[in-house]
């Protein structure tokens, strides 16, 4: 019982890090209608902003993160504003979009070879003590994933749902013409949009950093993260998020019977969500009253 | 001076010269109607005077300057278009349909005033706030895009096909919700294929038959022009 109950908590600190990581994915998908592959790289480098904050800067945690958030999230809007708004201003088809995210997902991947190099790094330890309900032990590390996770995710919901730009997000989602004929400004809203999903990969990167190793193909693992949100429902940000749980829960789950299923699952998944049920859990919602 | 005047537009979409240089004038406070065929450039010129469609020469003046041609500019400058397929957000719910409407407002009781006025107007909406809006029916969808229209507190509101596809007593009512705007002091350019009701509520219409402006003058008189009522009102002569 134990040992389905650690797992558990390990599937849900996977799940979580994959919701930091697919609400990217979905927030962008929700507005352009296309997946940023270039996400994975965001993630990436936000995982080095932490490492290089942690050892050379030697900074505290939050002061650490906070900068992996900022990192990314400037990263993000840099991508947003040299890659897709020429596309954009020239209406391009989102196959375009597509292929160049794939492209500077490439560019960051080889950038930071080239710049640092490709050898693997771990994260000195931040965290080494355990705390112990009954039989299960619950590392710190595990701890502050979880409370951080929930905390950005609550936030974005929050603004979204709550604020003048989150109800402008939704707005675009549906309908951009409608919501420009409003008076909402589109180049506004895909900021906000970037710059958010921009912070919380860079918050994935430095959990995923803190939990595994930094290397630039780190991005290729997040790849995972947008088969969560594809299982959710792109598009959608409940769905995103439960998408993500769910995955990681039945990743770990599946790992710990035969750890050389955990890709073969999880991929199979995506296969399968594709064929059956295109529109995932909880996807967008397409239909329209003409 | 006329609160929006058009001056010798022209629009292309690719290859095909869509408005071929139409010039036309609305006074403040007036219903301005434009009826024509389907494919006649209606939508293009609102979307031309929105910013959703860039002109390629000619001039739109507002208040006696040049409008802005970017559509969030067009909305913050007093011109809002109802959209022909009403457009609503099916995935927010009625209430937060309307503070979209409000989005470039920030004071809060002007705001609420308007809301007020628009249950008021349609008290439907009211009833149905909290619904998401994507479930209301048809009719409801209409008043509830004229709504939002209201709720961006516009001095111009333009209507583009507003009876599309509503039953024939819903029509009555969408008519008489317009002059209820109209009474509200906005002015209003409405498009419109239901020439007759277009041309009943006008204080001035224009024909537009492919890209070109063919007619013009005060709604009551277009309405016993004989080419008109062959064309447009389905009377043989």
């Amino acid at each position: 019982m134990e040992y389905y109950l650690q797992q558990l908590v390990n599937g849900i600190c996977l799940g979580g890090m994959y919701a930091l990581m697919s609400v990217g994915y979905s927030l962008v998908y929700s507005i352009m209608n296309f997946s940023n592959f270039a996400h994975g790289g965001v993630i990436m480098v936000g995982a080095y902003v932490g490492y290089f904050a942690l050892t050379a800067l030697g900074c505290p945690f939050l002061v650490t993160f906070l900068l992996c958030g900022l990192g990314s999230g400037i990263l993000a809007i840099i991508i947003e504003r040299l890659v897709y708004s020429p596309l954009r201003k020239r209406h391009a088809p989102s196959l375009y979009f597509i292929i160049s995210a794939m492209g500077a997902s490439i560019f960051l991947e080889n950038f930071v070879i080239a710049v640092i190099d490709g050898t693997p790094r771990n994260y000195p330890e931040i965290f080494n003590q355990y705390i112990h309900i009954g039989n299960l032990s619950l590392g710190y590390d595990s701890l502050l994933m979880i409370i951080v996770t929930a905390v950005s995710l609550l936030l974005l919901m929050f603004i979204i749902q709550k604020t003048k730009i989150g109800l402008a997000i939704r707005a675009c989602s549906y309908n951009e013409k409608a919501a420009t004929l409003m008076g909402i400004n589109g180049d506004l809203v895909i900021f906000v949009i970037f710059l958010m999903g921009g912070v919380l990969a860079g918050f994935a990167g430095m959990l995923y950093g803190m939990r595994f190793i930094v290397k630039p193909t780190i991005g290729l693992i997040t790849n995972k993260s947008f088969v969560a949100a594809v299982f959710g429902g792109l598009g959608s940000l409940p769905g995103a998020i439960l998408g993500s749980v769910l995955l990681g829960i039945m990743e770990i789950f599946v790992a710990s019977w035969n750890s050389a299923y955990r890709d073969l699952f999880v991929y199979a998944l995506l296969i399968i969500v594709l064929v059956v049920k295109p529109s995932g859990l909880m996807g967008k919602i397409t239909e329209d009253k003409a | 001076m006329a609160m929006l005047e058009i001056k010798d537009l022209n629009v292309f979409y690719g290859g095909i010269h869509a408005l071929k240089g139409i010039s036309l004038e609305v006074e403040q406070g007036q219903i301005v109607s434009m009826i024509g065929s389907n494919g006649a450039g209606k939508s293009s010129m609102m979307n031309a005077i929105s910013g959703l469609v860039k002109y390629k020469s000619g001039e739109i003046i507002y208040k006696g300057e040049k409008l802005p041609t970017q559509a969030n500019k067009v909305v913050k400058a007093g011109i809002c278009q109802v959209p022909e397929g009403r457009l609503i957000f099916a995935n927010l719910t009625t209430y937060e349909n309307l503070m979209i409407g409000a989005y470039l407002r920030s004071d809060k009781d002007t705001i609420a005033r308007d809301l007020k006025r628009v249950y008021e107007i349609f008290p439907r909406l009211e009833e149905r706030k909290n619904q998401i809006a994507g479930t209301l029916s048809g009719g409801e969808q209409q008043m509830l895009a004229m709504g939002r229209g209201i709720m961006s507190a516009p001095d111009v509101i333009m209507l583009d096909e507003p009876s599309l596809g509503l039953a024939p007593l819903l029509i009555n009512t969408i008519f008489e919700t317009i002059k209820e705007i109209k009474a509200m002091g906005k002015t209003i350019l409405l498009v419109e294929q239901n020439a007759l009701k277009a041309l009943s509520v006008a204080d001035k219409a224009y024909v537009l038959e492919q890209g070109r402006i063919t007619k013009s003058g005060p709604g009551i008189e277009l309405l016993k022009d004989p080419q008109i009522a062959e064309a447009y009102l389905g009377k043989s002569k």
